[in-house]
């Protein structure tokens, strides 16, 4: 079990003069959840889509599951799960109908298919669903029951485009219990998102921008990597000018409005939160507090944006 | 995996798809409209509507004469009740009574006639002819032709029928008697509604699937072209095979439409036929991607040729030769000649074979162009 689940080298597409990704390189661990992180039409669907066998790439090439994607894409294909962006069920049918149909479609059939159907209802907290179609449902439903048809035939890794697009935060919560249980399960999970809050799920991230894979670690190593200032939150009265004030200051390198109070990047080595607070209070603010705050993984999005990719190499 | 495990999961997958496609089907009252409905409302507006005969023509008479000979001529022209005496006029009215359709034809009988027939001389009447719809003219022109033909024959009295030619045409049609069009006209329009329900039908369903965006998901599980073609087509087929047997029935309750030949080789025949269309409806909807175009071309491609080019209306052999050499590859044109054949004949295999023959190339023409035409990858 140590080749990678996926492996692509190089990976390329071009549609005519446009490059939507541009030679992608990077591996997948079983068993690992990796988020695939990037603004629309930075390429995410795209790779996906060379990932599954749907599109051929440009050049490069990519293992799934042992499989070569651009000779071999039908035992990709069997091997795989995909929910695509518009989780596409049939909305006439009812609910378990999808499930039997994607099912039979994967090859399951007879008592195994309904034993198994049965299994993701309940896995997925489906069972007892009495709508009579599935157009009937809530969007967080329909994208669990989407899930569902997904991994029915067992894949050993699941690709899922979106999957939380438009699905309220209890039911985006929900969801990601049952993919980490998934994960825990031995499943490889391939996820793109652009809600930064789900990408602290996956053990790793990639970050696309413009078609190129510009950085790929742990959300604590990008953290580190890329917001290496100290982020600290002000709270207190007068802070807006006494804010002001202090960015003038050697070493602090950025102030912001942060709710009621201050956000404040600053060098480590030259300021704690002692220092800013009686800074803080010197110019002018009154019953400051300061604390630490976590980098999140917004900065660091913002952070390899704003350098436009002039990146580490993707490891 | 071995070979007959991979035919199994093949079998499995094609199941798959044509149970939900059957689901759709059942879920969908349209799709039961357009299958069931639809042929049967057509075949009674079109077998009804779409007649050439004539039933009480209505005739003006201008008689000039006002002998009791010139009345026996109208009363004996107007006697069967197919043409219908409606006006009086004189018959300088002719042309108004035309234009306002208050009449086909004008009777004229000239003054004198009654002196003529009396003296037993030549003499002539009148026949004015509204020409605007030609079917109508030759009918009127063949009927009071026979009529009068008739009423001379009586005047003449015996005496003069031992002068008859020696020679004599008798005229037996065989197969249709009675000159029906009904009987001509059905296995015609069976011909016609089944290739438009059934090119309608499969033309809405992959491009169902391309516009749902159900088709990306297809296409990222493995099942082959081949096997979401033929899965799709199934159901459809039972479906077509079900209106075939309505239409029939419907054909010989309302029509007196024979059923002369075997009921197999009548089924056999349909099949093959509905097989094509469908195909044909999936090949639109293959490359259309997208249900308003794909609805817009199978009505057109089903309607146009099978209306125009089957020998439904226009007999082939009258045709261009470009248009009889176009009409080979319309499925209707082989179905229509068979059906005819088949129903009002009683044509065996020995005299069809051909038409079997040319439906089965097409449907597996239409079927590996429609898997051909069919990407299963983006792009």
């Amino acid at each position: 079990m140590t080749d990678p689940a996926i492996s692509a080298r190089a990976l390329t597409r071009r549609f005519g003069g446009f490059t939507a990704v541009d030679a992608v390189t990077f591996e997948v661990e079983r068993g690992e959840i990796f988020g695939y992180l990037g603004a629309n039409g930075a390429g995410k669907s795209t790779t996906i889509r060379m990932l599954i066998g749907l599109l051929a790439p440009t050049s490069g090439a990519a293992l799934v599951a042992g499989h070569d994607v651009a000779t071999a894409p039908e035992a990709v294909k069997a091997s795989i799960g995909y929910m695509s962006q518009k989780f596409s069920l049939y909305l006439d049918l009812p609910p378990v109908e999808n499930l039997l149909f994607f099912g039979g479609a994967y090859g399951l059939e007879g008592k195994a298919l309904r034993a198994r159907a049965d299994e993701l209802l309940e896995l997925t907290g489906l069972a007892g669903l009495s709508a009579a179609t599935t157009g009937e449902l809530p969007g967080g439903i329909r994208q669990r029951l989407a899930l569902a048809c997904a991994i029915l035939h067992r894949p050993g890794v699941v690709f899922l485009d979106e999957p939380t697009a438009g699905v309220d935060p209890a039911a985006r919560r929900a969801f990601w219990r049952i993919i980490r249980d998934l994960a825990a399960g031995g499943t490889t999970i391939f996820v793109t998102t652009h809600y930064l809050d789900e990408a602290e799920y996956c053990r790793r991230i990639g970050l696309m921008v413009d078609g190129r894979l510009v950085a790929l670690d742990t959300p604590a190593a990008l953290k580190k990597t890329w917001v290496p200032d100290r982020v600290l939150v002000a709270q207190g009265q007068g802070l807006a000018a006494a804010g002001a004030a202090l960015l003038a200051r050697e070493g602090v390198r950025g102030v912001a409005p942060f709710g009621a109070g201050l956000h404040l990047r600053v060098d480590p080595a030259r300021w704690g939160e002692r220092e800013v607070a009686e800074a803080l209070a010197a110019a002018g603010a009154r019953d400051v507090r300061v604390a630490a705050a976590e980098p999140s993984l917004e900065d660091v999005f913002l952070a390899v944006v704003d350098r436009g990719g002039r990146a580490e190499g993707a490891a | 995996m071995t070979p007959k495990e991979r035919i199994r999961r093949s079998l499995v997958r094609i199941g798959a798809m044509a149970a939900k496609e059957t689901l759709h089907i059942q879920r969908d009252p349209r799709t039961l409209y357009l299958a069931l409905g639809m042929p049967v409302v057509m075949l009674f507006l079109f077998g009804y509507g779409v007649s050439f005969d004539l039933e009480r023509i209505p005739l003006a008479v201008a008689d000039r004469d006002r002998t009791e000979e010139s009345r026996a001529l109208v009363d004996a022209v107007t006697a069967a009740r197919e043409l219908e005496r409606v006006a009086e006029v004189p018959a300088e009215r002719a042309d108004e009574l035309f234009r306002r359709n208050r009449a086909l034809a004008v009777l004229v009988v000239p003054e004198g006639y009654g002196r003529d027939v009396a003296r037993g001389e030549r003499t002539r009447v009148q026949l004015l002819v509204d020409g605007a719809d030609s079917v109508s003219a030759n009918q009127v022109l063949a009927k009071v032709d026979a009529l009068v033909r008739a009423e001379t024959r009586r005047l003449s009295g015996p005496g003069l029928a031992d002068r008859a030619p020696p020679l004599r045409v008798q005229v037996w049609t065989r197969y249709n008697p009675e000159g029906r069009s009904a009987l001509f006209m059905v296995p015609g329009l069976a011909a016609y509604v089944l290739a438009i329900s059934a090119v309608l039908l499969t033309a809405l369903t992959i491009a169902g699937e391309w516009e749902r965006g159900s088709m990306e998901q297809l296409f990222a599980a493995p099942v082959g072209r081949l096997e979401i073609v033929l899965g799709k087509l199934l159901p459809y087929v039972v479906l077509g095979m079900i209106e075939l047997q309505l239409v029939l029935a419907f054909g010989t309750v309302a029509f007196d439409l024979p059923v002369r030949g075997s009921a197999v080789l009548l089924f056999s025949i349909g099949f093959f036929f509905l097989a094509g269309m469908l195909g044909q409806g999936l090949l639109i909807s293959v490359v259309a991607k997208n249900q308003l175009v794909a609805t817009q071309a199978g009505a057109l491609s089903a309607l146009l040729p099978s209306l125009l080019l089957s020998g439904m209306v226009f007999p082939i052999g009258n045709m261009p030769l470009p248009l009889q050499l176009l009409s080979r590859i319309v499925p209707a044109r082989y179905f229509v000649h068979a059906l005819r054949g088949l129903l009002l004949k009683g044509n065996g295999l020995d005299v069809l074979w051909p038409d079997l023959v040319a439906l089965v190339a097409f449907v597996v023409v239409i079927l590996g162009l429609a898997t051909a035409r069919f990407q299963r990858r983006l792009a």
